[in-house]
């Protein structure tokens, strides 16, 4: 390999690298939007995760798919988890204030009220329950870090 | 938003035309081919004129036979995804010509444009080129007639899983 072409891999391998790093800030800021815009939501924390669920009475996917998939894993997981259903085309000032540019979109929170993760477009009940896995998985390592235990 | 009959698009067709178009044009600049770059807005002028995805031979006849890419069919509108690519070909066109006459900067500078669009398409399931024929079609200019399809925002992937 001459070293200009060596050269100019590097140099691809830097365009894409930051391209990545553009796209991962732009998904990051959706999630810090939630954040800050979850007291839009509910005046306390619910103390358990929330799933916030935005959809349209005209949405063929959130009915056919979406819907089933979120009835899924409230069916599974209970009372540990609260789904919160919002009608964009009803409240599209909330669904700008969060980032929300199609629907289904559903942003994943934790018990402590910040978005984990955003799901733009069909979130199948396998993700949102590998989502929620990770959740609860990063939640434990953290309340066993406080508490000491191994 | 009024009424329209949307089609059946395979978004597989077009993410294998956008991921083919990535990886030859980081080929073309790498190893600083000109001629590959022209190769590139060849193919897509020709599937712009055939009114298919340029690449889309390579699903059509490789990969989904071998079920190495299975089809994700979704109700769309063809015609903003045509345009898109029209779109790229003009850029790479553009790119390929200031190659050619020795502007480098300028002529990578735009095949990276059409890298970073193609990536945000297929990545990113946002379609620039779409956006913008939503757009045009705001001002109610000719031929851009279509709307995006109901709960979508101009120029997003639909996200219906209709599967054939």
């Amino acid at each position: 390999m001459s070293s200009e072409t060596l050269l100019r891999f590097i140099l691809a391998i830097g365009i894409i690298v930051l391209g990545a790093a553009a796209y991962w800030l732009v998904n990051h800021r959706l999630l810090v939007r939630a954040k800050n815009n979850v007291f839009t939501l509910f005046k306390k924390l619910p103390d358990k995760p929330v799933i916030v669920y935005f959809t349209t009475p005209d949405c063929v996917p959130c009915k056919t798919i979406q819907r089933p998939a979120l009835d899924k894993v409230r069916t599974l997981l209970g009372e540990k988890l609260q789904v919160i259903e919002i009608d964009a085309s009803e409240r599209p000032d909330l669904a700008r204030s969060w980032g929300v540019m199609s629907v289904p979109t559903t942003f994943l929170l934790d018990a402590r009220g910040e978005a984990r993760y955003v799901n733009n477009g069909v979130a199948r009940a396998e993700k949102l329950m590998e989502q929620i896995q990770a959740l609860y998985f990063v939640n434990e390592l953290t309340t066993n870090r406080k508490s000491g235990k191994p | 938003m009024t009424s329209q009959t949307l089609q059946k698009v395979d978004h597989s067709a077009l993410k294998t035309n956008q991921i083919i178009i990535i990886s030859l044009n980081i080929l073309a600049f790498i190893l600083n081919l000109p001629v590959l770059a022209a190769l590139v807005a060849l193919v897509m002028g020709i599937g712009s004129a055939l009114k298919v995805p340029g690449f889309g031979i390579v699903y059509k006849n490789l990969l989904k036979p071998r079920g190495w890419m299975k089809p994700d069919v979704l109700d769309d509108n063809p015609e903003p995804h045509r345009f898109a690519q029209i779109l790229g070909f003009v850029f790479m066109t553009a790119g390929s010509l200031a190659l050619f006459l020795g502007a480098t900067v300028l002529g990578w500078g735009l095949v990276w444009l059409v890298v970073a669009l193609a990536a945000l398409n297929a990545f990113g399931g946002f379609c620039v080129g779409c956006a913008v024929y939503y757009w045009l079609g705001r001002f109610q200019l000719f031929g851009f007639t279509k709307q995006p399809p109901a709960g979508t925002f101009p120029g997003m992937k639909p996200k219906a899983g209709v599967s054939v």
